[in-house]
């Protein structure tokens, strides 16, 4: 008998005063005893609507409207509250996505699982703090993180808890819900490995819930596929790395690619060092967004035509920048140690390192936010790190940035027309219809028309690719000889990523602009930069042309790097 | 144990500067207390020097150095001694002070601890069961209540509860006829006494209290550490106290804080509606009769008062929340 038989099971949302709509439809699958289960889809897929709702963790307005969720032969889709708070015990038990605020930030570590056993009482009372050490060295942490408050745990310990905790239940079910999404690159490579070892060792059957069809394949037997509600495609992992049926699992897989390869290939996006295909196959993903390929078209053409002619070098000579200590006691932060590039115009490069490693640092260094502690900063013939007031406005002009989060880059309240109707007004003489024209070359610059359409919206009627086009367009309103893209696709779907990728080369190309692009991600920067700085703890470790970098890497740190970027191929290893 | 010596420092560093600022304000504004005594005697008639003098001297007009007069002045807070009362001449003013304090610290903290306490507990209720009549039951009355102002609802119930049904007493703070002393007919005259205004003030502030807990707790409970501690299968008595209330408490403390100083400061209106003698209602007899020294007093008092409710809440805050000790 199975340990999980899902049958027909929907999940509704009813918002007061909207119309209700099913995010999970009619969904039936089998978790047999031990197994490692993978479910991919991308955010709006119901992925995690179904997750919450196979642990009946379902809050309004979302409701199980029918179906049945038979866990070890017992039916919990209509349980009452107090008879399923017992099967939770020895049942099934849930792992949440952002493990950063899965704790309860005012008690301790040993409270968490405190609580826990005696709320189920499966523990004995003397036998609790022996528990809980074992438990918490089962997720590979020292004891003492038990009298530690999780404000004092690091993210991946704090997940690391969570597992602990979750685990304490002794759940013949384990859900990870995106365990590893909020997590550093590094960081997220060893929670997942001690998930894989966890669960080969306690034998427990696990779902993993994730958007990364690349972590999925790599630590699971069999995959589901999830999409717009429906599971699309159910099998093993080497079935759908090798032979996907589904055209949505085949999407999914053309995204993911060895940064180490001879050849990179992303949807619409081609190796570096020769040409850059603009072909059509982008199409497809563009449509994704809504967007149309932007490529050789007069108005971009027209727009691009504003620019000065002049281009010139942002060169960063023996820069440091140094935090004064956090708390009294504490060492002084170096966040960027003595570091040196020359960015030519018309050329990319990449920055990339785990989170702390001071690329964003540099971005800030680089756009005038912050000063150095020492060492220089230029932009052309402009000494950008003694800029005051008016020299950084004009900076401005020259340098612009592409965020991280599009969700907060731009103010919910305004139009699309307004957000870029301002930076066209600051930096030109373009006032009243010339200005209401330039703002709709932008649009079509970035592909998202109908223009008149996309500037009347508000940032919550866009997709998130979409958001990202209007940022980028922001950038761009202004003419900006150098743009800095800050994890510019870490917070997009895949299939979309490929798209603003590509758009942000095609830009980059047409309007001579050169590019400082900061990410974690090794396979995009593969293709999208010529050069590669690679940071850690402040330091270049290793600097050169990007293709050379990453396939024949030197330093230990680009190799761990590179060791964690998932490889769909290597499913073999966990199966 | 350093967080709260670096608060108690704290506490020391404000009194000193509240006391500094006390001292300093009279002093530089133009004009003083004896200068508008005389200049309303000159308008009957010119003023005699020996007249100037006299009234001057009794009003205290300072002389010597400023240092030294900031000397004597903290010698005489030292000493609790404010000078003598010009309305209430020539009782000094800290026998007026100390006698109208008990009667506000008791009325007006009790009530606003109890308003605390009270409104917490219900709307940690009305979060738990949101979207039931538990909930909108409290919500709604206590946005109705707390839309009335202080002085209004004073006299609905002085009206009904006073002179119609003749419940309660509807003036002072004890009857005519019994005397103060620690015996049982005098506590229960004081304390039928104090319910109209303790109700009054409770009507109209425990609404806030209900509002601001159940606003701040069902955020919480959309956080995922609540989640994560119902998958767990805790009960749900300790997931809605020790996991959603206790963290949404947390931001309500400072609300109480400021009250907690404010009750010196006493409910002015209040007291005024019911003669009730606390030290709102000295404040205001003070103010109407420009008794200067009795107001100098009572700002210092109240100024006191809220930085000490700060510190306890501080003190409190460093208890409750780890994040703060670090």
């Amino acid at each position: 008998m199975s340990l999980l038989e899902v049958t027909d099971l929907s999940v509704v949302y009813e918002p007061k005063g909207a119309e209700p709509t099913y995010a999970v439809k009619d969904v039936s699958f089998a978790l047999e005893r031990g197994e490692f289960v993978g479910l991919v889809g991308e955010s709006g897929s119901g992925k995690s609507t179904l997750g919450f709702a196979v642990t009946r963790l379902s809050k309004p307005p979302a409701r199980i409207s029918h179906g049945r969720i038979v866990v070890g032969g017992r039916d919990i889709a209509g349980l009452a509250d107090e008879e399923l708070r017992r099967q939770r015990q020895g049942g099934f038990a849930m792992v949440l996505q952002s493990g950063m605020n899965a704790l309860n930030p005012v008690r301790t570590v040993r409270h968490h699982f405190f609580d826990i056993f005696a709320a189920h009482g499966h523990v004995d009372r003397r036998r609790r703090e022996a528990r809980a050490r074992e438990l918490v060295a089962k997720v590979e942490l020292p004891d003492l993180v038990l009298d530690r408050y999780p404000g004092e745990l690091s993210g991946g310990m704090r997940q690391r808890v969570s597992i602990a905790l979750a685990l304490s239940l002794e759940p013949q079910l384990m859900v990870f819900d995106e365990p590893t999404t909020a997590l550093d690159v590094l960081v997220q490579h060893a929670v997942m490995r001690t998930i894989r070892d966890l669960q080969r060792e306690e034998g427990f059957t696990a779902l993993l819930i994730s958007h990364d069809l690349g972590v999925v394949l790599e630590s699971t037997s069999r995959v589901m596929v999830m999409h717009d509600g429906a599971i699309v495609e159910d099998g093993t992992s080497q079935q759908i790395l090798h032979a996907p049926e589904h055209p949505y699992t085949q999407m999914l897989l053309s995204h993911y690619a060895d940064p180490r390869a001879e050849v990179v290939e992303l949807p619409g996006l081609a190796v570096r060092g020769g040409t850059i295909s603009t072909a059509s196959t982008r199409s497809d993903d563009a449509g994704q967004d809504g967007a149309v390929a932007p490529a050789a078209r007069p108005s971009a053409v027209r727009a691009g035509a504003h620019r000065s002619a002049a281009r010139e070098p942002v060169v960063v000579d023996h820069v440091s920048k140094v935090y004064p200590a956090p708390r009294r006691g504490q060492a002084r932060v170096v966040a960027v140690d003595d570091v040196s590039f020359r960015l030519e115009p018309g050329q990319s490069m990449a920055l990339v390192g785990q989170s702390g490693s001071g690329k964003s640092t540099i971005a800030k260094l680089v756009t005038g936010v912050e000063r150095p502690t020492s060492g220089t900063v230029h932009v052309g013939d402009v000494r950008v790190d003694t800029l005051r007031r008016r020299g950084l406005r004009d900076l401005r002009r020259q340098v612009q940035m592409v965020f991280q989060d599009p969700y907060s880059a731009l103010n919910p309240l305004h139009s699309v027309e307004y957000t870029l109707t301002r930076p066209v007004v600051n930096f030109s003489d373009l006032r009243g219809r010339d200005a209401r024209r330039r703002v709709l070359d932008l649009l079509d610059l970035v592909g998202l028309s109908p223009v008149e359409q996309f500037a009347a919206k508000l940032p919550h009627q866009l997709s998130g690719g979409q958001r990202q086009r209007v940022v980028i367009a922001r950038a761009l309103a202004c003419d900006p000889q150098v743009l800095i893209a800050d994890e510019p696709v870490s917070m997009l779907d895949v299939s979309l990523r490929a798209g603003v990728l590509a758009l942000l080369e095609d830009l980059r190309v047409q309007l001579g602009m050169s590019m400082l692009y900061i990410t974690h991600d090794l396979l995009s920067a593969r293709v999208v930069t010529d050069r590669i700085m690679v940071l850690h703890d402040g330091r270049v470790v290793e600097a050169g042309e990007t293709a050379q970098v990453l396939r024949f890497p030197a330093d230990p740190y680009t190799v761990a790097l590179l060791d964690a970027v998932p490889q769909p191929g290597r499913a073999g290893d966990a199966a | 144990m350093r967080y709260v010596l670096s608060k108690i420092g704290l506490l020391l560093l404000t009194a000193w500067a509240a006391i500094t600022v006390n001292f300093l304000l009279p002093r530089m504004m133009p004009g003083s207390p004896a200068d508008a005594a005389i200049a309303k005697l000159s308008r009957n008639g010119t003023v005699s020097p020996a007249t100037r003098a006299a009234i001057e001297a009794q009003l205290g007009v300072p002389g010597g150095s400023l240092w030294h007069q900031y000397v004597s002045y903290l010698d005489s807070i030292r000493r609790f001694d404010f000078g003598l009362s010009y309305t209430f001449f020539p009782q000094p003013v800290s026998e007026l002070v100390t006698k109208a304090l008990p009667y506000t610290v008791i009325l007006v903290g009790t009530v606003t601890v109890l308003a605390f306490v009270l409104g917490t507990l219900i709307g940690i209720g009305a979060a738990w069961k949101r979207g039931t009549w538990m909930d909108s039951l409290p919500t709604l009355s206590g946005s109705f209540l707390s839309a009335f102002p202080y002085f209004w609802t004073g006299l609905l119930l002085l009206f009904f509860l006073g002179y119609q049904l003749r419940w309660f007493p509807t003036s002072g703070a004890y009857g005519a006829r019994t005397l103060p002393g620690w015996n049982g007919a005098f506590v229960s005259d004081v304390l039928a006494h104090a319910v109209l205004p303790a109700l009054t003030i409770l009507i109209t502030s425990l609404g806030g209290w209900i509002l601001g807990m159940r606003n701040t707790m069902i955020n919480t409970l959309g956080e995922d550490y609540v989640t994560f501690a119902e998958a767990n299968g805790l009960r749900s008595r300790t997931v809605a106290i020790r996991y959603a209330a206790r963290n949404a408490i947390l931001p309500n403390l400072t609300g109480f804080g400021l009250a907690l100083g404010g009750v010196v400061g006493g409910s002015l209106l209040v007291e005024q509606v019911f003669h009730y003698p606390g030290v709102g209602y000295l404040l205001y007899n003070a103010v109407v009769n420009q008794d200067y020294p009795l107001m100098q007093a009572l700002f210092l008092m109240i100024t006191i008062s809220v930085l000490a409710a700060n510190f306890v809440v501080d003190v409190l805050y460093g208890f409750l929340d780890p994040r703060t000790r670090r």
